[in-house]
């Protein structure tokens, strides 16, 4: 299988600190790949260089054959990037949201509503697309948040937890969701505190921890270091790689 | 640069979709305006003097009996008196003295003692007018002309004492007869005349323009805190890994507060003209460019302001800070002309101040278009000087 994102030695430093280490890993095409790490390991810094927002420091990532570094209009092309945090318009629909990000990426308005519609459709919110997104539920507000990140007909998405704090019929609709998308063609780059759902959805996972990517394999290989993969669970698998000590 | 003209046009046509949908941001930027345009007219409209006579002060020196008992000096301020142009007050020279010395009174006309005495007996009389350091000019100019015109009547009269006492004696002097002859309408008279009537006081003339320029800079400064919202919740680095680029979030989110201003324009001036009767002067169309200027540079400082704040509430801090310094200093709450000279001076380092000076011109001056061409340039200047400080500074996410 073709390597989709290949990262290169990736740095950044921000007042001194090394938020990202000499980071290099690929993902290949199709692949839901998980990148877990305690809190301030550099995941987010991370997504952010490879989403094109944030300039590496050092090293440098191709996406789908184009340097993010050289090639930014290219790469923006091809992703699309769900936040950690719910980054909309709770004022707008749900409808007007992704209309509005639809163009902005590019699209005509028609397009952009037909294909608002489809995705709200995908997401189940097709029902409440005309409701202003503040009346929404947290899960509710998920989903616009992954819808919008739908609306670049991306070949690569990015999720970075898009699961925090909603129900658990929520979160089922949303790993169906990216299980479909991925059957579609489109490669997923993960990121949880949520190792079970790690364990369910990614092919592989990369661990980080302190800015350095100090894990690399399938859940069922990482947990064979570990112990035995029937019976380990990937949260031990977690523990025994970044230890037990408490993160800010 | 079509693209970049495009996403920045999208992105401000959404800016408007939520300010629309703000209704109580609506009610600040166009309602709150006209409720201070009001009560700050009312409150202002009694500053316009109810009595328009000429107000003189005149004293005299208490040294001659005669003086008080109905001598030339008695006479003319009796004369004064019953004129329907002036308000003569009169003083004790001692009293007058004083209230000059501690700044109650800016001036006074001062008849000697001996007055009556001198001018009869033909040696010269000196009236004196006395006027504070700073006294204003046309307090000055007023008492000139009241000393003048007395010196020339009585120098008349004067002249017939002395042609009297010539031929007839000194003992020929009638006293009451001279005061006749004062009386006496002079050869030569003048006539004032008032035609038409005199408009109102309107203080909504310079009420509306100030509110206007205040509240407009207040919600283009607002507009800091939305995009510091929008770069802590990851809109905006999502619009840019969506392919939008830097300068088109800048200029869209300018256009945005453009329109906001252009919206409060629009309700606003139509509002004081219906409402509050306000005059455009004589050159509408120069009131309307300086109200665009002034929008352009509003948006751009908004913008401005975003780029140099972090967090949402130093924006809203900043926002509310800048606000409320420039708009007093800028001559939003009052009319930059009736304020002291070191506050004019600190007035021209806002565009606050240039618009109202401008607008004041207009509005209450009678200036016509050209007269403001230097408050145009100057607020394009302001604008573009707080757009280029945008574009280098701007930040898409917050400080790390």
């Amino acid at each position: 299988m073709d390597d989709f994102l290949a990262a290169d030695n990736l740095s950044k430093r921000f007042d001194g600190v090394q938020a990202v280490d000499s980071v290099s890993f690929a993902i290949r095409s199709q692949e839901i790949f998980g990148l877990l790490g305690p809190n301030g390991a550099g995941k987010t810094t991370t997504i952010r260089m490879l989403s094109t927002v944030l300039a590496p420091d050092g090293g440098d990532v191709e996406i789908g054959g184009y340097s993010v570094t050289r090639e930014s209009d290219e790469v923006r092309k091809r992703i699309g990037v769900c936040p950690q945090e719910l980054a909309l318009y709770p004022e707008l629909s749900a409808s007007d949201n992704l209309v509005f990000f639809g163009r902005m990426a590019g699209l005509s308005g028609r397009e952009a509503k037909s294909l608002a519609a489809d995705t709200l459709e995908r997401v189940g919110l097709a029902d409440r697309a005309k409701d202003a997104v503040r009346k929404y539920s947290g899960g509710m507000k998920r989903r616009v948040n992954i819808a919008i990140a739908l609306m670049s007909r991306p070949q690569l998405l990015f999720l970075d937890e898009p699961t925090v704090g909603i129900d658990p019929q929520s979160r089922n609709h949303i790993f169906d969701t990216v299980l479909a998308l991925r059957g579609e063609g489109m490669t997923v780059l993960y990121t949880t505190h949520y190792m079970e759902e790690a364990d369910r959805l990614c092919d592989r996972i990369g661990v980080m921890d302190n800015g350095r990517l100090i894990a690399l394999g399938a859940p069922a290989e990482l947990k064979a270091q570990v112990g035995d993969p029937a019976t380990t669970t990937l949260e031990e698998v977690f523990l025994n790689f970044t230890g037990r000590s408490l993160r800010d | 640069m079509r693209l970049l003209v495009r996403q920045a046009f999208i992105l401000s046509a959404k800016d408007m979709r939520v300010f629309v949908r703000d209704w109580p941001g609506m009610a600040f930027a166009l309602i709150l305006p006209l409720v201070f345009v009001f009560g700050f007219s009312l409150a202002f409209s009694g500053v316009g003097p109810d009595d328009e006579r000429l107000r003189l002060a005149v004293a005299t020196e208490e040294s001659a009996a005669e003086e008080s008992a109905g001598g030339l000096s008695r006479q003319t301020l009796d004369a004064l008196a019953a004129s329907p142009e002036t308000d003569v007050r009169e003083w004790d020279a001692g009293e007058a003295a004083a209230a000059v010395e501690d700044g109650s009174l800016d001036g006074y006309v001062l008849f000697p003692g001996d007055f009556t005495q001198r001018v009869l007996s033909g040696g010269g009389a000196e009236i004196r007018v006395m006027l504070a350091g700073g006294a204003p000019p046309e307090t000055e100019a007023a008492l000139r002309g009241l000393a003048s015109a007395v010196a020339g009547r009585i120098g008349a009269i004067s002249l017939i004492a002395q042609g009297t006492a010539e031929l007839a004696g000194p003992a020929a002097l009638d006293l009451a007869e001279l005061g006749r002859l004062a009386e006496a309408p002079p050869l030569i008279s003048f006539s004032i005349e008032r035609v038409g009537s005199r408009e109102a006081f309107n203080a909504s003339n310079f009420t509306l323009p100030g509110y206007l320029t205040m509240f407009v800079f207040f919600i283009a400064a607002m507009s800091a805190e939305a995009i510091a919202r929008e770069r802590q919740t990851q809109t905006l680095e999502r619009l840019l890994a969506n392919g939008a680029r830097r300068p088109a979030i800048i200029f869209g989110k300018m256009l945005a507060s453009l329109y906001r201003g252009f919206l409060q324009l629009a309700v606003l001036w139509p509002a004081g003209i219906f409402a509050f009767s306000i005059d455009f002067g004589v050159s509408p169309v120069a009131v309307i460019g300086v109200s665009v200027m002034m929008v352009v540079a509003a948006a751009a400082f908004g913008v401005m302001l975003a780029s140099l704040v972090g967090s949402v509430k130093s924006a809203t801090s900043a926002a509310v800070f800048t606000s409320l310094t420039l708009a007093p200093l800028g001559g939003c709450w009052w009319p930059l002309f009736v304020a002291p000279e070191w506050l004019q001076t600190l007035g021209l380092f806002t565009p606050h101040g240039w618009a109202n000076d401008a607008f004041n011109k207009l509005m209450l001056f009678g200036a016509q278009g050209a007269d403001v061409a230097a408050n145009l340039a100057v607020l394009a200047l302001f604008a573009a000087a707080f757009l280029a400080v945008a574009l280098l500074r701007f930040r898409s996410a917050p400080a790390t």
